[in-house]
């Protein structure tokens, strides 16, 4: 019995320091990794070798790794990111990838099989369709990563570079309204 | 609940985000989001629906964060785009094997 109140006594003990400890202690999240992945361009493209945008963010604000891995941020990223750290500016590195103008995926439809493999690449849901069904992307959602091109088994899929004449850039959204007297917007592009 | 409704083209695509009340099925979102006025050629009869990717049907109660999907048919056949792939590919081997015969 006595063994008994004793343990139970040892673990009231810890999970004192425990609970004190955990406000003691508390960590914020970093708002300097929030600053740097504000500056970063959301691609989720990989080429970084992070998975994605905010793992890099995280290991840049740890120091871990150069300003410069991120090429579709560019020149200009890399100056906006010395700038937030208050280092000197170094050339992107080349050996990750070279700055593109931005560009969108865009599905064959006459060769698309519905196989869905590029669905299941997308970092960011941009491609709509199911098995056996069209695909098609959202072109507002993509952010021209090109992680569908390889898994692609009928090489459907090809980057269109946006500019001032695509068709697809011209966007005349509109508002109709929704349940609950809501308005919602319509991006039709 | 916030949940958007989505459909596309190659060059025109919407997507919907609007908020309906709990327990609401797929159908109620569609006709909701006055999708069906926008693009006249969806027929709920004809184009399949689903969430994310995943086929369901018009009666599918819908959960916060759902994205509802209006498809589209395929042009291609399938099995054709496979036969033509196949093809192809035995006819580089049918080259080769011409080429190890002559040498």
């Amino acid at each position: 019995m006595l063994a008994f109140l004793l343990l139970c006594a040892i673990f009231a003990c810890f999970g004192l320091i425990l609970g004190y400890s955990s406000i003691l202690f508390k960590v914020d999240a970093d708002p300097l990794v929030d600053k740097i992945d504000a500056l970063l361009p959301q691609t989720q493209c990989g080429q970084c070798n992070y998975p994605g945008c905010r793992p890099y963010a995280v290991a840049i604000a740890k120091g871990e790794v150069g300003i410069n891995q991120c090429p579709p941020g560019g020149e200009d990223g890399v100056k906006a990111l010395a700038e937030l750290l208050g280092v000197e500016a170094i050339p992107l590195n080349a050996e990750l990838g070279l700055e593109k103008p931005k560009s969108v995926a865009l599905i064959d439809e006459n060769k698309c099989i519905g196989c869905t493999l590029c669905i299941q690449a997308c970092p960011v849901d941009a491609i709509l369709g199911a098995p056996k069904f069209m695909h098609t992307v959202i072109v507002s959602e993509c952010t021209g990563c090109e992680l569908c091109l390889p898994p692609c088994p009928v090489d459907c899929i090809a980057m269109e570079t946006i500019t001032e004449n695509t068709a697809f850039s011209i966007s005349d959204s509109y508002l109709i309204a929704g349940e609950k007297g809501q308005n919602i917007q319509l991006q039709s592009f | 609940m916030r949940i958007e409704v989505a459909y596309a083209k190659p060059y025109e695509q919407a997507l919907l985000s609007l908020e309906l009340a709990e327990g609401a099925t797929a159908e109620a979102a569609i006709l909701a989001s006055g999708i069906l006025q926008r693009f006249p050629e969806i027929d709920l009869q004809k184009n399949a629906v689903g969430i994310f990717g995943k086929l369901c049907k018009l009666e599918q109660p819908l959960r916060a964060g759902d994205r509802v999907e209006i498809y589209r048919p395929l042009l291609a056949d399938p099995k054709e785009a496979r036969r033509i792939r196949a093809a192809k590919h035995s006819s580089v081997f049918n080259i080769k094997e011409l080429l190890d015969s002559r040498l």
